[in-house]
């Protein structure tokens, strides 16, 4: 990574000074935000604090209010009901050219009747900044994103990721109290994601701006961010920081949206306890339900291909089963193993460093996990 | 398209159909050098007396004058109304405005000869029969909708995201409109303008119910020409026009290519 | 965008709802008093009665109206005007069909040539050309003569009556049909026509029965169009008719400048109008049989 230009950051260091530097209340603030259209509840009961300098995904498949929530924060709607404070002000019903806010949006939305410079100076136009002052800022937030060189250029001239860069430039030139962006990265190819996610997140930590960011690709989530809202279906179904959505899911929807899953469907025969066809399993987490099913991550299990004759239940913190392979999957870095035990599609995942013994297809193993790593959920069926 | 016939009495035919479309419209070409006092094809000389006649005739003259500005402040006026008009009806869609975009494209349905009899007798009663305010009105009714309909089209196809990223970083509406709104919406603008200048400007059925003794237009002129008189002075007058209308289209084709390579 | 992203008031709506009325009273003010109101008042004025002299009187009669389609004259008019516009909508029909069929038929520069090519005299007024067929139609023209030189003794009269005018509309109206009919043109897709030449038809009989059944939505559309402006047609009839051809867009202009009688001329342009949402509903009743 090229070195950053820090006067920018500078800049907004000074503004931001003027606060408390142990501010404890939340910089963002959302409470009970709700957007209705007719019957149909496009956002409900949505509650999120936000501490200033974090970096915040809303992450969740398509549909889910994700970007109708953004686009409240940003004012581009207005709320049916709720509150929306930054820094302790309510901004919930003030229209978006008061609000001081950044947006870069999926299309990015350049200006396509202007260069790249001036559409990164149109925020310090409508400002009055005077123009040496502009055009110094603007040379700023260009190098900032590396894209100094094109400041003559039109938009319909630059490449996909150039014009998210200046999309970003142009939305952080103007110091804004928090920074918005709308899945910014999904119109990119994969390796440019993967620069620009670094990219921008270098950005954010050096500014320390306050950043919401939408997003479907839970990789982008759980990479980029400090902390991971989880939504779906209007509504929150999880917050909390990556590790937390990934290792603690607390609904089979995160489980089986963030990160791959396997899942067993069963019956709870006894507390943190469930049994099925091909055996009986121990779990970390109960539930009141009878019907369930218990969730592991493919990476936590281990194969062993020796036979052991096994009993239902291993002593100790692990359980275990037997299973015949059905196939396996190279995917680069790494292998899957998919199997079959009972009926029951479990698939095992190891680094292709770890794994120097691949059997054929039929072949029969015993498959372990710890019951750590073992989330019991209830099953609606 | 393979495989068709298109043999040669079909073509034999389509081309002596088409000179029959296009004869009457190239013949004033000659026809305006003609020597002669009469109208008559072909020429029995050839002169520019016709084209010089025209410096001196104060009728012709003035009556394109008047068209001219006709034609200018109309196309003004049919910007400053339409273009606010689109606004409402595509950006901030007020309840009723759809109704009403249909309504006033409809003038463009009705024959002129009607539009221009219940004009007329309601100019007659208000007293703006033979006014120049009162012809800029009726020619308004007909350029509207031809404004309305390419400025509408203009204006959908103006992103909305980008007036939303002026909005968050800082423009209040109306500088919204101004910087990024208008300016992409440019190419629309344009044609609308020539549209309706050229709409104004050859009108002549609603025109003639409406001109006085003081006021007329260049297409009224024309017609009364033509009327009752048969010389080769008319066809001076449209080798003119064309050229006209040419440079005309030419120029805003001109101002479009620029503007394209501008916006997308 | 999500999936969910049902439009909101956009970004600058931050103008309020009055601003939209506002935005659209200039608009509207035109349309009422250049549009709304005449048409109204139009109506209304075919019920008041006409004083010889010049004068109006404001009544409710119905006397215009029994005029209209009992009076002989008038009668005469609006048959003329039906068959005149029919026989011109015809003529045009036959004259186009194969231009636009060629058109059809043809692709890349020579066809945007030729489109370019029937669209341009309209960019040349109608005066202009009907000033073009007085030329070209008058006696000492060269078409009379062109006959007379071929031996015919008494050539027929070209100009100044309705034959004229008919040769006038036609080419005037040519350009709308060819449009219309390409328009309607798109079912035809040759692989029709190569499938027929397969099965042994003539071009004759493929013409017959593929190509002008496929092609029958788009000559119901020209024929509405073309009969409508014809109908309608003030110009032509007007300066080709010397005088001679009574027409329903003549006889209101006349009746409404030279004899002052508002009346009857606004009745004469009502029944232009039913004539028009006749033609209409004819069209869109064939359309639905057609399908």
């Amino acid at each position: 990574m090229k070195p950053v230009n820090i006067k920018i950051s500078e800049a907004s260091l000074a503004q931001q000074s003027g606060r408390s530097s142990i501010d404890a209340s939340p910089y963002l603030r959302l409470d009970k935000v709700a957007k209705r259209y007719g019957s149909f509840e496009a956002v409900t009961d949505f509650d999120l604090e936000v501490p200033r300098g974090d970096l915040v995904a809303l992450l969740g498949p398509s549909g889910c209010g994700k970007t109708t929530t953004l686009r409240m924060i940003a004012g581009l709607i207005t709320p049916s009901s709720g509150t929306i404070r930054v820094a302790d002000t309510d901004v919930t019903n003030l229209p978006p050219h008061r609000r001081d806010m950044g947006l870069v949006f999926q299309s990015y939305a350049l200006f396509p009747h202007m260069s790249v410079a001036r559409n990164v100076a149109f925020g310090l136009d409508v400002r009055s900044v005077p123009d040496q002052e502009k055009r110094r800022q603007v040379a700023a937030a260009l190098d900032l994103v590396q894209l100094g060189k094109l400041a003559d250029r039109r938009p319909r001239e630059l490449s996909g990721g150039q014009q998210q860069r200046v999309a970003l430039a142009r939305a952080l030139v103007i110091q804004p109290s928090i920074l918005l962006l709308d899945e910014p990265l999904s119109n990119l190819d994969a390796k440019l994601r993967d620069e620009m996610r670094t990219q921008i997140r270098d950005i954010q930590q050096e500014l320390r701006i306050t950043t919401v960011f939408v997003t479907h690709d839970q990789v982008e989530a759980l990479s980029m961010c400090d902390s991971i809202v989880v939504m779906n279906g209007g509504h929150i179904e999880q917050i909390g920081t990556p590790y937390q959505i990934y290792e603690q899911p607390a609904s089979p929807f995160v489980a089986s949206f963030v990160g791959r899953t396997n899942r067993i469907p069963g019956r709870r025969t006894d507390s943190n306890r469930l049994d099925f066809a091909a055996g009986a399993i121990r779990t970390a987490t109960d539930v009141a339900e009878t019907n369930v099913e218990a969730m592991v991550r493919p990476h936590r299990i281990s194969v062993s291909w020796t036979n052991k004759g096994s009993g239902p239940l291993l002593p100790g913190d692990r359980n275990s089963l037997q299973a015949k392979l059905q196939r396996v999957t190279f995917v680069g870095d790494m292998i899957q193993f998919h199997f079959d035990a009972n009926g029951v599609a479990l698939v095992a995942e190891q680094s292709s460093i770890q794994a120097h013994d691949i059997r054929e297809p039929g072949t029969e193993a015993t498959l372990s996990w710890a019951v750590s790593d073992t989330r019991m959920f209830g099953r609606a069926e | 398209m393979e495989g068709h016939q298109l043999s040669w009495p079909l073509r034999a035919l389509v081309f002596v159909l088409m000179l029959f479309l296009l004869a009457p419209a190239l013949l004033v070409f000659p026809i305006s050098f003609s020597g002669d006092r009469l109208l008559s094809f072909p020429p029995s000389s050839w002169s520019f007396r016709w084209y010089q006649s025209l410096w001196q005739n104060e009728l012709i003259i003035s009556s394109f004058l008047t068209s001219l500005s006709l034609a200018l402040v109309v196309t003004l006026l049919s910007l400053a109304i339409a273009i606010p008009a689109v606004y409402a009806i595509i950006r901030l869609k007020t309840p009723g405005s759809e109704f009403l975009y249909n309504l006033f494209t409809a003038p463009l349905l009705l024959p002129t000869i009607v539009l221009g009899l219940a004009i007329l007798i309601i100019f007659a009663t208000i007293g703006l029969l033979g006014t120049f305010h009162g012809i800029v009105l009726a020619h308004l009714v007909v350029t509207l909708p031809y404004a309305l309909r390419v400025l509408a089209v203009a204006l959908g196809n103006v992103n909305l995201a980008c007036e939303e990223a002026a909005a968050s970083l800082g423009a209040g509406p109306l500088t919204v409109v101004r910087r990024v709104t208008l300016p992409m919406m440019m190419p629309g603008i344009i044609a609308a303008t020539a549209l309706c200048f050229l709409v104004s400007f050859d009108e002549l059925v609603i025109t003639l119910f409406l001109t006085g003794p003081k006021l007329t237009t260049l297409p009224v002129e024309l017609f009364r020409y033509v009327e009752t008189s048969a010389d080769p002075m008319v066809a001076c007058v449209s080798v003119l026009l064309f050229f006209f209308t040419l440079a005309i289209i030419m120029i805003i084709d001109r101002a479009m290519g620029l503007t394209q390579t501008f916006v997308r | 965008m999500s999936a969910a992203a049902i439009p909101d008031k956009p970004a600058t709506s931050g103008l309020g709802g009055q601003t939209g009325l506002a935005l659209l009273l200039p608009i509207v003010l035109v349309n009422v008093i250049g549009f709304i109101i005449p048409m109204l008042n139009l109506a209304r004025m075919s019920f008041n009665e006409y004083v010889p002299g010049g004068g109006i009187r404001e009544a409710f009669i119905l006397g215009n109206w029994i005029k209209a389609i009992a009076d002989p004259f008038n009668l005469q008019l609006i048959a003329n005007s039906i068959t005149l516009s029919l026989g011109v909508t015809l003529a045009t029909l036959i004259v186009s069909y194969p231009i636009a069929l060629y058109i059809h038929w043809s692709s890349g520069r020579w066809r945007s040539l030729l489109i370019f090519l029937v669209i341009a005299p309209l960019l040349t007024s109608a005066v202009v050309r009907t000033y073009g067929w007085i030329a070209l139609l008058s006696n000492d023209g060269p078409i009379i003569r062109s006959i007379k030189a071929l031996g015919v003794e008494n050539p027929p009269r070209l100009l100044f009556n309705t034959t004229g005018v008919m040769i006038g509309l036609t080419e005037i109206l040519m350009p709308y049909m060819i449009l219309a009919l390409l328009a309607g043109f798109g079912r035809l897709d040759p692989r029709f026509e190569e499938a027929a030449r397969s099965l042994g038809a003539t071009p004759a009989q493929t013409f017959r029965r593929i190509i002008l059944p496929l092609t029958l939505p788009g000559i119901a559309l020209g024929w509405l169009l073309c009969f409508v402006l014809a109908i309608s047609s003030f110009v032509t009839p007007k300066l080709m008719g010397g005088g001679r051809v009574f027409l329903l867009a003549t006889e209101i202009y006349d009746q409404a400048i030279v004899t002052l009688n508002w009346p009857v001329a606004a009745t004469l342009s009502i029944l232009v109008l039913i004539l028009f949402g006749i033609s209409l509903a004819v069209y869109t009743r064939l359309l639905k049989r057609l399908d």
